[in-house]
C-alpha cells in the first residue's frame, strides 16, 4: 500500500536553527510522540519503538530513522523503516526550509505499508497518517520554538 | 471529488443539469465526508456515538441541505439531496442515520406540514445545527404497525400532555426536538407533536449501545411522562399524524437508499484496492475469477440501485411541484419503497461479498468493509422492513384492496 502526503509548517526560528535541530538525531529522539526505548545510534540515525494507536487498537513498530543532510541548510531527508504487530512500514520524506526570520518547512513523504495495517485501506490510512504527521510536526515545531 | 461520486455527479448533471449552488453543496459534501472518515472509524471501533458528525456538517453548512433558502437552508431538490447522501454514505450508515432522521424525517416534516410559525421557529436552527431532530414513531409494542402505538395525549388547558415510551429512536439522546406521535387517551386517530427534549417529563431512559452495528449513531429509549406541549406544537392536523408519518418515511426511504449507494461505492473501492494489491498463489487475488464474480456483483448492483434511487428522487421532485396530485404521490411512494428495498439489500450483500474478498482480515472489525457489513444490516429493518416494503410494492401493483396489512 503506497501513500503520499505533503504539507508545510511555519516555525518561529531561523532556517539554520531549524535545520541543525531537525538533522540532529538527539533532538529528533526527544520530540517523537508515542516513542519508547529511543536510542541514538550515531550522528545520523536512531531507533525507537513507535506506538501507533487507532481508537482502541494499538500497534508497536520498531523503527529505524536515518537522517540525510542533502543540502544544508535548506534540504534534508529522513527515512523511517521498521516492522511490528504484523505490519511493516517504510517512509521516505524530504524537508525543504525557506524564509526568515521565521521558517517555512515544506515536506513530502512517501510511505509503503504492508501487513495488517495495510488492510484498513489507503483512504483511512491517509486520514490517520495525516493526523499522526500533524501531531509529529506540532511536537517538533513546539520543541524547536522552545529551544530557539 | 471522490472518483465514483464524481461519476454520479457527472451523470446526474447530464440528466437534469446541476446549477452552481447545487454543485457547491456536492463539493462541500465531498470535503465533509473526507473529514468525517477518521472519527467515524475511531468511534465505530470504540462503539460510541460520533459527535463530530453534526459539528462537521454544520461547519460545511450541510445541516439544512433540503431546507428552503428562506429558512437558512440550501434549498436542494430531492435528487441533489440524494447525491449529498450518496457521498456521505461512503463513510457509513452511522452518518446517514443521523442526517436522514434530522433532515428527511424531522426537518422536512416541519417544512412540509408545519405552520408558518413552526417553520420560522425550527428550520433556521435546524439548518445551522442548533436544532437537531429525532423522530418518535416506533414504540416497544409498535414497529411495523405504527397505528398500534400506545403513547397518548390529553388536552391540558391550551395545550396537551403526552405520556408513553418511544423505542429505538435514532438521535434520541442528542436531539433538541422530537417529532412525537400519540393518540388521544379517549379516542382514535394519531397526532404529531414537536416536543422540546428539555421539557419536564422528557427523559432518555436508555442509550441503546448493544446493537450489532451502527455504533456511531445514537439510539435511545425515550420516556414521555406527562410532558406538556403547547397547542402551537401540534404538527399538521389533529388526527392526521399517520399521514404525516408516512409522508416523512417517503423522504426517509429515498435517503436510506441514497446512503446505501454510498456504502456500495465504498465496498467497491475497498475491494478494488484490496484485491489488486494482495497476492496469493503468485498473483493478485483480483486475477482469480471467483473474486471477479464478487466485484461484478457489487458493480452491477450499484449501477442498478443508483438508477432506482435517482428515479425515486426524480418522481419525488415531480410530486413536490404538484402536491395535490395523489397519483404522483402514490408513484413516488412506490418508487421510494423499491429504491429502499433494493438498495438496502444490495448494500448488505455487497458488504458481505466485500468481507469475503478481504478474507480473514474482512472478519476483523478493523476492516472497513466489516463496518459496512455490520452497519448496513439495519437498513433492511428501519424505516420499513424488507417485508413491509414488499407488501407496499405488491399492493401498489395489485391495488389497495389487496393491501395485506389491512
Amino acid at each position: 500500500m503506497q501513500l503520499h502526503l505533503e504539507g508545510s509548517n511555519a516555525i518561529k526560528a531561523s532556517a539554520d536553527r531549524v535545520y541543525s535541530m531537525l538533522t540532529d538525531p538527539g533532538f529528533v529522539a526527544k520530540t517523537l510522540p508515542d516513542a519508547e526505548d529511543v536510542r541514538v545510534l550515531d550522528g545520523s540515525s536512531l531507533e525507537a519503538k513507535i506506538k501507533l494507536r487507532i481508537a482502541v487498537v494499538s500497534s508497536t513498530l520498531r523503527m529505524r530513522l536515518t537522517i540525510g543532510k542533502t543540502a544544508p541548510p535548506t534540504k534534508a531527508t529522513m527515512t523511517a523503516e521498521g516492522s511490528g504487530s504484523g505490519s511493516a512500514m517504510k517512509i521516505t520524506s524530504v524537508f525543504e526550509l525557506s524564509g526568515g526570520p521565521s521558517t517555512t518547512m515544506r515536506w513530502s513523504a512517501d510511505a509503503d505499508i504492508t501487513g495488517v495495517m495495510a488492510g484498513i485501506g489507503s483512504t483511512l490510512l491517509k486520514g490517520f497518517a495525516t493526523k499522526k504527521v500533524s501531531e509529529i510536526f506540532t511536537s517538533i515545531t513546539a520543541a524547536v520554538e522552545a529551544a530557539a | 471529488m471522490e472518483r465514483l461520486f464524481q461519476a454520479s455527479v457527472d451523470e446526474v448533471g447530464k440528466l437534469i443539469g446541476l446549477g452552481k449552488s447545487e454543485l457547491s453543496i456536492l463539493e462541500d459534501a465531498d470535503v465533509a465526508a473526507d473529514e468525517l472518515l477518521v472519527s467515524e472509524y475511531e468511534k465505530y471501533l470504540e462503539r460510541k456515538y460520533n459527535p463530530e458528525v453534526p459539528a462537521v456538517l454544520a461547519r460545511h453548512n450541510l445541516m439544512g441541505v433540503p431546507i428552503q433558502e428562506r429558512y437558512g437552508g440550501r434549498g436542494a431538490r430531492q435528487l441533489v439531496e440524494s447525491l449529498f447522501l450518496e457521498r456521505l454514505g461512503q463513510t457509513g450508515l452511522g452518518v446517514i442515520t443521523f442526517v436522514d432522521v434530522h433532515l428527511c424525517l424531522g426537518s422536512l416534516a416541519v417544512q412540509d406540514w408545519g405552520t408558518q410559525e413552526q417553520k420560522e421557529r425550527y428550520l433556521p436552527g435546524a439548518a445551522k445545527g442548533d436544532v437537531v431532530f429525532a423522530y418518535g414513531l416506533t414504540e416497544p409494542e409498535a414497529g411495523s404497525d405504527p397505528a398500534s402505538l400506545r403513547t397518548t395525549y390529553v388536552k391540558d388547558g391550551d395545550g396537551y400532555r403526552l405520556s408513553g415510551s418511544k423505542y429505538l429512536i435514532s438521535n434520541g439522546s442528542i436531539a433538541t426536538n422530537l417529532i412525537a406521535f400519540a393518540r388521544p387517551a379517549d379516542g382514535k386517530g394519531v397526532t404529531a407533536f414537536v416536543v422540546d427534549t428539555s421539557d419536564k417529563g422528557f427523559s432518555v431512559d436508555m442509550r441503546l449501545e448493544e446493537k450489532i452495528g451502527l455504533f456511531t449513531s445514537d439510539t435511545s429509549l425515550l420516556t414521555l411522562d406527562d410532558v406538556h406541549v403547547d397547542r402551537e406544537d401540534l404538527l399538521g392536523e389533529e388526527g392526521k399524524g399517520l399521514s404525516l408519518a408516512y409522508a416523512a418515511l417517503l423522504n426517509g426511504r429515498i435517503g436510506i437508499g441514497s446512503g446505501c449507494l454510498g456504502v456500495m461505492e465504498d465496498c467497491l473501492n475497498q475491494v478494488r484496492e484490496r484485491t489488486t494489491s494482495r497476492v496469493q498463489h503468485g498473483k493478485e487475488i483480483a486475477r482469480h475469477q471467483l473474486i471477479q464474480r464478487h466485484v461484478a456483483f457489487i458493480e452491477s448492483n450499484l449501477e442498478a440501485c443508483r438508477w432506482l434511487d435517482y428515479r425515486a428522487a426524480l418522481k419525488k421532485d415531480e410530486y413536490e411541484k404538484d402536491l395535490r396530485n395523489l397519483a404522483l404521490r402514490a408513484d413516488a411512494d412506490r418508487l421510494s419503497a423499491v429504491a429502499k428495498y433494493m438498495s438496502s439489500r444490495s448494500a448488505f450483500e455487497s458488504a458481505d461479498r466485500a468481507v469475503q474478498c478481504f478474507g480473514g482480515f474482512g472478519y476483523s472489525i478493523m476492516s472497513p468493509v466489516a463496518k459496512h457489513f455490520l452497519d448496513s444490516r439495519v437498513a433492511r429493518i428501519y424505516e420499513g422492513t424488507d417485508e413491509i416494503m414488499e407488501l407496499k410494492i405488491a399492493s401498489s401493483v395489485l391495488g389497495r384492496e389487496f393491501e395485506a396489512y389491512r
